[in-house]
């Protein structure tokens, strides 16, 4: 990380691996190479530390490690939740594409629309679980507005029907799931307050290893594999165990864990800072996302009739690395559906960028990093003025 | 060779902008030499192939890239519809027909020097520009400074009237000089590599791109001479006139493609370098084009492919017909291909191989 870049305000993307984390990884890809499953000593001796390292990975989430299914990320928890799943599904229209994704293999699903600033009522989606429902799916903070999502009232709705189906005798089983990646380091992710059955998460997102994630499930989930073989993470997902990845993981969750109140602190400042500083330049610009349930670390914003892409061709030039939920080439022509959901018109999505800070922003970065913003934006609006 | 930029600052030039580099330098050195540029990505093509992934979108982004680097406008004008049924179906029809068609060329006549002269024209432009290596004067054609990139080849079909509202900066360059001069700019694309072959067929090459399209079956591979078969082939529609390398038969001699007969499905071959099919001496020519008026003279250079050496000739034309007599005969000249001609520097125009 000697040579990280000055103004990285995309962390809701990826995040840098933490020099901590990769030196707990850094054994368990040569000496301590073992399968885990061989029978001699040293093999013996890395399946017990990656067990320990479930046992402290699971911890950090108020579970059991023998309550976790390590998966090769996000996307593959999402999917082996969802594959579990035979009937109607309940899915937020602003979850990630791999939610979106997973339920249309289901059996049938609704999607439930959230509010302008992307909040999901706990009410509405009461009204849209059906007799027929066997999984409602919301994730913990959504991953371009970072508005926070009211689990514990949505798990409180979840388990209201589970008791009508009690009382009437009605076997089809209901679990709530949700993806809590974005909130790592800065949300409660433990599953009990949560209210969860079932909770995916992901090391990228918090300073670990791309391509490790997993899926806690609460006992009562009876989970069936998407990938079969050897048979390891007890049936539910075969192949090799990941032991370097799940170290890593385990290692950035505790540390995650440890700074989590102090690190949003910090971030929910920063973000203010470059808000404030946004709001004051740039009259025009507005502000997306529930204001009072929010990421930390997110900032999602507009200014309407601007080309977000030229920003961020422009703002890359200067070191500076956003993202734009616009319908632009670098997004490979798709637009933000998070965005269109939260009724956001074409000109307002295509004058987007959500900027996401993290450990590699402190106060310095975001002053600086804001005015190059702040010139780019109006360098575009009068190059637009201009020809009109 | 241009005008001041005072004068210049009144012309308004529509830069087809590809998101390479030879288009990047392009619309730099507009934007230097005082015109008010506004770049425009065509898009042709954006389908991908089996095994390979259309680059389309990057290409967008990397000419918007440079856009934003020039501060000038990127507009994208979309001209699939029209590509796929005037270059593509074309080229198809072509090796259907057992010919080897150019479709590059028919890109430049139908796409670039027509429909997009005439979509930025409406759109209030002055002139156009490309990367191509060429020059213009008056209303005619002229060959690169860089023999080795000279493009008149691929730009023979395009008429007098819309070269006259065309403009090639890069005529006067060579290909290393672009490199070099994108890279002093700090261009985006100035390390881009230049991409091969047919745009849309891409690396997967044209025996892949034409199975989507058209029912293979395998054939005979004959000897011309004894007509007795030497192997199989797994479709006459993809063997060129002279073609060595692709043919299955082992051992003895290297085999060349000198015939086929697509009604038979058949694929004639010699091992006879010498052939006389491999090495004509007489070119008939059809569908000639001619950039200004047709060539009042009977002795031309003639160029049968893209970077072969000018050959000396005589020409005696026919109406849209013409007759290439070579000095000394060059090596496999393919149906479907193109013969360009030239007097000097000038591109005159040319036709099509019989």
């Amino acid at each position: 990380m000697n040579k990280a870049p000055l103004y990285y305000f995309d962390h809701a993307a990826a995040t840098p691996l933490d020099e901590r984390v990769l030196a707990a990884m850094q054994p368990y890809f040569t000496e301590l190479f073992f399968n885990p499953s061989s029978p001699y000593a040293p093999a013996v001796a890395v399946r017990r530390e990656y067990e320990a390292a479930k046992d402290t990975l699971a911890r950090t989430i108020g579970a059991r490690g023998s309550e976790l299914v390590i998966t090769a990320g996000a996307t593959e928890s999402i999917n082996l939740a969802f594959k579990s799943i035979g009937g109607h599904v309940v899915v937020g229209a602003t979850e990630h594409q791999a939610v979106l994704s997973a339920a249309k293999f289901c059996k049938s699903a609704s999607y439930v629309q959230p509010d302008n600033t992307g909040l999901f009522s706990a009410e509405l989606i009461a009204r849209t679980i059906r007799a027929d429902t066997e999984l409602v799916s919301i994730a913990l903070a959504n991953n371009e507005l970072g508005t926070v999502q009211p689990l514990a009232a949505i798990a409180a709705v979840v388990e209201r029907e589970r008791q009508r189906r009690r009382e009437h005798s009605e076997v089809t089983p209901l679990y709530f799931h949700s993806d809590a990646s974005q909130g790592l380091g800065q949300l409660d992710v433990h599953v009990a307050r949560l209210g969860v059955d079932m909770l995916t998460i992901n090391a990228a997102k918090v300073y670990g290893p791309k391509q490790v994630g997993l899926l806690w499930a609460a006992p009562h989930v009876q989970l069936s594999p998407v990938i079969v073989g050897g048979g390891q993470e007890r049936g539910v997902r075969s192949g090799t165990e990941n032991v370097a990845g799940v170290i890593g993981f385990s290692r950035a969750m505790v540390l995650a864990s440890e700074h989590r109140h102090g690190e949003a602190k910090r971030l929910s400042t920063l973000r203010n800072t470059a808000q404030s500083m946004l709001e004051a330049a740039l009259p025009d610009i507005e502000i997306y996302g529930n204001q009072k349930k929010r990421l930390s670390s997110h900032l999602s914003l507009s200014l309407p009739g601007v080309d977000a892409e030229r920003l961020v061709f422009k703002l890359e030039r200067q070191g500076v690395y956003v993202a734009t939920g616009s319908a632009c080439a670098a997004n490979k022509g798709t637009r933000s559906h998070v965005l269109e959901a939260i009724g956001l018109n074409d000109r307002q999505i295509n004058g987007s960028l959500r900027l996401s800070f993290g450990r590699l922003t402190d106060e310095k970065a975001v002053r600086e990093g804001i005015k190059f913003i702040i010139a780019a934006f109006k360098q575009e609006q009068d190059r637009v003025g201009k020809k009109a | 060779m241009h005008n001041s930029d005072k004068e210049n600052s009144k012309t308004h030039v529509y830069v087809g902008m590809s998101g390479g580099v030879d288009s990047s330098l392009t619309a730099a050195l507009l934007c230097e030499q005082g015109y008010r540029v506004t770049g425009v990505y065509m898009k042709n093509w954006t389908q991908d192939l089996p095994g390979m992934k259309c680059p389309w979108a990057d290409d967008l982004a990397d000419a918007k890239r440079v856009a934003v680097q020039l501060d000038i406008d990127l507009k994208v004008f979309d001209f699939e519809t029209e590509y796929r049924d005037m270059v593509v179906q074309y080229m198809i029809d072509e090796y259907k027909l057992g010919r080897t068609p150019n479709p590059d060329i028919m890109c430049n006549q139908e796409v670039k020097f027509k429909l997009f002269l005439d979509a930025a024209l409406a759109d209030g432009a002055d002139m156009i520009a490309t990367g191509h290596y060429a020059q213009t004067k008056a209303g005619k054609l002229l060959r690169a400074v860089d023999d080795n990139k000279d493009q008149t080849y691929f730009l023979y079909r395009v008429s007098s009237a819309a070269l006259s509202k065309a403009l090639f900066p890069l005529g006067g360059y060579t290909k290393p000089q672009v490199r070099q001069m994108a890279e002093a700019r700090g261009l985006y694309t100035a390390g881009k590599k230049d991409s091969q072959g047919i745009c849309f067929v891409g690396k997967i090459g044209i025996k892949d791109f034409l199975s989507q399209y058209v029912t293979i079956t395998p054939g005979d591979i004959k000897d011309i001479t004894s007509m007795q078969s030497v192997g199989r082939h797994d479709g006459a529609i993809f063997y060129t006139l002279g073609q060595r390398h692709g043919l299955d038969i082992g051992g003895g001699l290297p085999y060349y493609v000198v015939g086929k007969n697509m009604d038979k499905n058949e694929v004639y071959v010699t091992t006879n370098l010498n052939d006389p099919s491999l090495w004509p001496k007489q070119i008939s020519l059809t569908h000639m084009h001619w950039i200004g008026e047709p060539y009042t003279g009977n002795r031309v250079e003639v160029r049968v492919r893209h970077r072969a050496p000018l050959a000396p000739a005589t020409l005696s034309i026919q109406g849209l017909d013409a007759k290439i007599e070579l000095d000394e005969a060059i090596r496999a000249v393919t149906p479907g291909q193109s013969v360009v001609l030239y007097a000097d520097d000038e591109c005159l125009g040319g036709g099509i191989v019989a």
